[in-house]
């Protein structure tokens, strides 16, 4: 085959497969068992005239940026801090990994107690899965910083502060962006994980704070629509699809010399 | 030129005196001092709360987690081992065969690229629900959760990892008569194994996430399900005791896994390339 069959092989392959699909949970008469295509669209077609899916997105969304940006906001100092300084460095990077170690959604009980099941603990899983790859990364970018330009600003007489805004920040703008990118991605995973796990477990009290992953857990236990669930994954998908896109051109256009 | 041989071929401990030692020996001991900061931290804290359930006190907590030692602790390590021994088992093999196959064949590739493409974005978390449907509550929806977790990074690196290989060295082994087994177990394998190792190294840090996930809504046993059931019973020191074995279990794998890499593949830098 030549290159630009191969190039387009995936469509039809694609296309035969979901029609394939289809049609086998049609014959198979259990259309309420198994997810197919034509019912996720309809499960699309219902959730998104309704507002539940919007509503539930939007939810999970709001909550992930304002971890991420409280991650940020307390991985980025403490970053600079660690790299700059080294003895900084050492007393704390073994706590720092062994803290990082812990996959966030482990402190679910913890957070449940300290903040209550409305949204703040999801928030606080959020922050705590956003910070790390914030720090690490800051650490790293400040390592990667060509000394000799410090030290030849230091000849010439910049003051530390001026070191720190002309030579440190910018040239550690780059690593730390990807750290960013690597972030947001771990939050959004972290925030469906926490959602599912508060959902799952405290069924009890109310929905205060709905996102995603609590519309998951009423999909599955309530309603028990499967075409929803496959309709949420895909949801899920295409946001850290998107995650990954705007974050990698907000990196191409903020440090467009890399 | 004295001063690269004396750093080189010298000890460093031996070359630089009994001062240098020293400094060393208190470098070790800033990270003491931190640990014992943090712990003086909880503990102030735990005092000014005075609430044994809302914040355990950190020797509470290490008293809990050696009593649990005797009790429940290493079953549940156990069992958590198990998921991820079979998950991330399978998970590996599949994903380096297919690699293989995508490899040598470029139809295949083409073919699975782009379900691949569709399938990794949706996290194994966003799985969850589905997994529980398929499998009900038990080992299988960890086990799943770790197996999707590894198979496409593994693929992906694999891939890169041997698309990787100098042709210079393919074709030189041809032209000396290696037959195209051999060129796979002694070109091609060996080539791709920095990239591939380090690829394991960060899946198993995903697979770790997802298995403490997957546990805490879908399992019933493991670390994960471990600490909820304690949380029924608000024995918050249990909770804090099983956490922290969470993490210092995650650390030391990775630790090892980070050794591993060093040791099996010391010869090459391409460790870094990996994609997550």
């Amino acid at each position: 085959m030549s290159e630009t069959q191969l190039r387009w092989l995936p469509l039809p392959v694609f296309g035969s497969v979901l029609l394939l699909w289809e049609l086998a949970v049609r014959q198979s008469g259990q259309l309420s068992l198994y997810p197919y295509p034509g019912g996720v669209v309809e499960a699309a077609i219902r959730t998104v005239g309704d507002g539940s899916l919007l509503a539930a997105t939007s939810g999970s969304l709001y909550r992930v940026l304002l971890g991420f940006v409280i991650g940020g906001l307390l991985g980025i100092p403490l970053g600079l801090l660690m790299g700059l300084l080294r003895p900084v460095n050492r007393a704390l990077s073994p706590i720092v990994d062994s803290l990082r170690s812990i996959a966030p959604i482990a402190w679910i009980p913890m957070a449940l107690l300290w903040l209550g099941i409305r949204g703040n603990a999801a928030l606080f899983i959020v922050s705590y899965a956003a910070f790390f790859p914030f720090v690490v990364n800051t650490v790293q970018a400040v390592r990667l910083i060509d000394r000799t330009l410090i030290n030849a600003a230091r000849a010439l007489g910049a003051s530390r502060m001026l070191v720190l805004r002309a030579i440190i920040l910018p040239s550690s703008l780059p690593v730390i962006l990807t750290g960013a990118r690597i972030s947001l991605a771990f939050a959004w995973g972290s925030i469906i994980a926490a959602e599912l796990a508060m959902g799952i477990k405290v069924t009890a009290g109310g929905s205060g704070a709905v996102g995603l992953g609590q519309l998951m857990v009423s999909t599955l236990y309530i309603r028990r629509d499967v075409n929803g669930l496959v309709l949420y994954m895909i949801v899920i998908g295409l946001i850290s699809l998107m995650i990954d896109l705007v974050m990698r051109r907000l990196q191409r256009n903020l440090t467009p010399w890399r | 030129m004295s001063d690269s041989l004396r750093t080189t071929v010298l000890p460093r401990r031996v070359a630089a005196g009994a001062g240098a030692y020293w400094r060393r020996y208190l470098r070790r001991c800033e990270f003491v001092v931190a640990l014992a900061a943090l712990a003086g931290l909880w503990h102030a804290v735990s005092v000014a709360v005075n609430n044994r359930t809302l914040v355990p006190p950190p020797l509470v907590v290490l008293d809990a987690w050696f009593h649990l030692w005797g009790d429940e602790l290493p079953g549940d390590i156990v069992a958590s081992l198990v998921h991820l021994g079979i998950g991330y088992g399978a998970g590996v093999a599949t994903g380096l065969l297919l690699a293989l196959v995508a490899a040598r064949f470029r139809v295949v590739e083409a073919v699975i690229d782009p379900f691949i493409e569709v399938l990794r974005p949706i996290g194994a978390i966003a799985w969850i629900p589905i997994a529980i449907l398929m499998f009900g509550i038990g080992r299988g929806v960890p086990v799943f959760l770790i197996f999707y977790a590894a198979i496409f990074p593994v693929f992906i690196n694999t891939l890169a990892g041997i698309k990787k290989v100098d042709s210079k060295l393919l074709q030189a082994a041809e032209m000396l008569g290696a037959s195209r087994r051999m060129i796979v177990t002694h070109v091609v394998m060996p080539a791709s194994l920095p990239l591939v190792l380090a690829g394991a190294r960060l899946i198993l840090g995903v697979a770790w996430m997802a298995m403490v996930a997957a546990e805490l809504t879908g399992a019933n046993s493991g670390l994960g399900w471990r600490i909820f059931w304690y949380q029924e019973f608000f024995a918050m020191d249990k909770v804090m005791a099983v956490i922290l074995t969470v993490g210092l279990l995650g650390y030391v794998f990775d630790t090892l896994l980070r050794w591993m890499q060093a040791r099996i593949t010391r010869w090459s830098a391409d460790g870094s390339e990996a994609e997550q």
